[in-house]
């Protein structure tokens, strides 16, 4: 069993003269929130972690993601509300005492001692006879095949086999949360993929409750259970990646997660026979019975909204929204076609179907069904279903 | 045309690298020629020192060696002894509670921390001396004269020592490492000597040399604070030799006792400039 458990936690940087200058630049990027107590990081951040589930914090850098994951390890001090771990309050424990483990952005590797060594460490610590320290160590060594390196030291290691080394000083210890800290984001783009593939097999392999910080919505969407999406210090939403992609709480969730962007249309919403309608300039669409239900369940009036489509759900068709094709990007089975809408950018998406061709400088008409159209309020941003 | 260019831009080459070689090995004569002239001196008799300076060798090595070994007025391998014990411990304490001071100010964030290394700094600028007055007043005061842990326990405030090491912790500690060590299990005391004290290897090893060689030096404290003498060290006997009346007055013996005097700070410096030596925290983290 490892729950873990966060109760209105907040974090507050406390104003010091060292630190003052460079809050006030952190404020200044992030937009995070400055009281007289100091700049707030993160508030009102309450979230249940289930045992062996896999967590994935995401957001922009300066959301307050590694702090959160900082305050659950105890290298950070919580400013205000709970942690629990296993239904024990944590939070004055140090983090040696809370058994859970961590895996650095920047690998921490001890350079003067061998991979075998950097294993063994917190073992040693914990005064575990030898054997038992060897048969562990070589069985994490397995598990993430660098048993061929253990006695290297860590600068005569690639790149992701030293982040591989920082996963097996972790798991080596069976550890009730494994905290991970943006492990990839120092890996080139291949081998964060195979790295991503590997943490998969891994998960399955060791059986424990996993908090993974990125600020890349690719790991995030392959990789958790849920996922949380973070902006300015403030939880945005919690979900499973499919919920969070097909619902998308708010403006920022939908245009962070998902890959292109999706595309902003200036739009009105409107009913018409008692269905509710949403029109872009002359384009109509009918939303589908689901929205439907919700938005009258909600009591949505017409109104000036943002509609969202996501660059897939785009279909070259008569009658749609019409546009002018800048760039054409032959990807293999589809083409990114970068749009010219009115003055503002759009993507689409659309299969090749075997045939090549190039819409460059083309007028195109895109279409969409009600299905997949989202509504955002253009007063505070906020997915109108929810 | 061509031919005659490339042969230029060769010859060049060449000369730019003869300049260069012989700029190298002067240099190295110059630090050298003391050291030989030392070796030389002390082979000579105190008669031929009264003459005129050659560079010959004198051919009485053996023979200072011998004098200064049984000089009966003072007790080489005693004040060795003594010098030893005395410059050895500081340089160990030394380095060792600056590199725990630095840890300190370099890791932890506390109230006051800028004014601690302000402070801290500003200890340097007062001059030895200055402080050494009413340190000898004091040490005189308790009675606690004739004691070499008097010469060694002041050591351990070294602001010189403790900024280079601070300088170095900066540029080679990621704090990842620290806080990793802290999630490993390891007490703060732990993360200090099984982490960082082995990242700091080079850092501690110049810093042991230069404070080894400054204590075995240091003639002006020992002399005001040893008066015994069971308790001298190699600068008090040196000067001593150097002092005694014209009837003893031995010129060879004193540049034979200068060229030990040396010695044990020569096998010093070979056994820890092994490591000092660039990259040791490669590897570790990104970069």
């Amino acid at each position: 069993m490892s729950e873990v458990t966060l109760k209105n936690v907040k974090k507050i940087y406390p104003f010091t003269e060292a630190r003052k200058d460079q809050k006030t630049d952190a404020h200044r990027i992030a937009h995070l929130q400055i009281t007289d107590e100091g700049v707030i990081a993160v508030q009102e951040f309450s979230l249940d972690i289930a045992d062996k589930e896999f967590i994935v914090l995401v957001g922009p850098s300066g959301c307050g993601k590694s702090t959160t994951l900082r305050m659950i390890a105890g290298l950070e001090e919580i400013s205000s509300g709970e942690l629990y771990i296993d239904g024990e309050y944590m939070n004055d424990v140090a983090p040696k005492d809370r058994d859970i483990a961590m895996v650095f952005q920047s690998y921490a590797l001890y350079p003067h001692m061998t991979v075998y060594d950097n294993m063994a460490y917190s073992l040693k610590i914990k005064r575990t006879p030898k054997k038992e320290i060897d048969r562990k160590v070589r069985e994490a060594a397995e598990i993430l095949d660098i048993t061929q390196y253990l006695q290297r030291k860590p600068k005569a290691l690639s790149g992701g086999q030293r982040q591989r080394v920082a996963i097996g000083r972790a798991i080596v210890r069976d550890p009730k949360v494994l905290l991970m800290d943006e492990p990839l984001s120092n890996l080139d783009a291949k081998l964060r993929n195979q790295m991503r593939a590997e943490l998969i097999k891994l998960r399955k392999r060791i059986n424990t409750t996993f908090i993974y910080v990125t600020h890349d919505q690719t790991e995030a969407m392959t990789l958790g259970d849920r996922i949380v999406v973070m902006k300015d210090g403030f939880i945005q939403q919690i979900g499973t990646p499919q919920e969070v992609y097909d619902h998308p709480s708010n403006l920022f969730v939908s245009g962070f997660i998902g890959t292109p962007q999706m595309n902003y249309f200036d739009a009105r919403l409107e009913k018409e026979g008692g269905n509710y309608v949403v029109k872009v300039k002359d384009y109509k669409v009918v939303l589908d019975d689901e929205k439907q239900a919700r938005l009258a369940a909600k009591g949505v009036e017409p109104c000036d909204v943002t509609l969202g489509v996501r660059p897939d759900n785009m279909v070259l068709g008569e009658g749609g929204i019409k546009g002018r094709v800048e760039v054409s990007e032959l990807m293999g089975p589809s083409c990114h076609l970068h749009l010219d809408i009115d003055g503002k950018d759009a993507i689409a998406i659309v299969p090749t179907e075997g045939k090549a061709k190039d819409y460059t400088n083309m007028d195109v008409s895109l279409t969409f069904t009600g299905s997949v159209c989202h509504l955002f309020s253009k007063e505070d941003e906020h997915n109108l279903e929810f | 045309m061509k031919t005659t260019r490339n042969e230029k831009a060769k010859l060049s080459l060449v000369l730019s690298r003869v300049l260069a070689y012989g700029f190298i090995v002067f240099l190295c004569f110059l630090c050298l020629f003391c050291f030989i002239l030392l070796v030389l001196m002390a082979s000579k008799s105190n008669s031929q020192l009264q003459g005129a300076f050659s560079l010959r060798w004198g051919g009485n090595f053996l023979t200072n060696l011998k004098n200064a070994w049984n000089d009966a007025s003072i007790n080489i391998p005693r004040g060795m002894v003594n010098s030893f014990i005395v410059a050895m411990t500081s340089a160990v304490i030394t380095t060792y509670f600056s590199a725990l001071t630095a840890y300190g100010v370099h890791v932890y964030n506390f109230k006051g921390k800028n004014f601690v290394f302000t402070f801290i700094m500003a200890i340097m600028v007062i001059p030895s001396q200055v402080s050494a007055v009413g340190f000898i007043q004091l040490a005189y005061k308790f009675g606690l004269t004739n004691k070499l842990w008097l010469l060694i326990v002041p050591g351990i405030a070294a602001p010189v020592v403790f900024f280079y090491m601070k300088q170095y912790l900066e540029s080679v500690l990621p704090l990842d490492m620290v806080e990793a060590a802290r999630m490993d299990g390891s007490n703060e005391f732990r993360i200090f000597n099984e982490i960082v004290l082995p990242i700091m290897k080079p850092a501690v090893a110049v810093q042991m040399i230069f404070s080894f060689v400054s204590s075995w030096n240091n003639f002006f404290m020992p002399a005001l604070l040893l008066t015994k003498e069971q308790y001298k060290t190699v600068p008090i006997m040196i000067a001593q030799l150097r002092s005694a009346d014209y009837s003893k007055f031995d010129m060879g013996k004193v540049f034979m006792f200068i060229l030990l005097a040396i010695l044990p700070v020569m096998i010093v410096y070979m056994f820890l400039s092994r490591f000092i030596i660039k990259g040791v925290t490669s590897g570790s983290v990104k970069g």
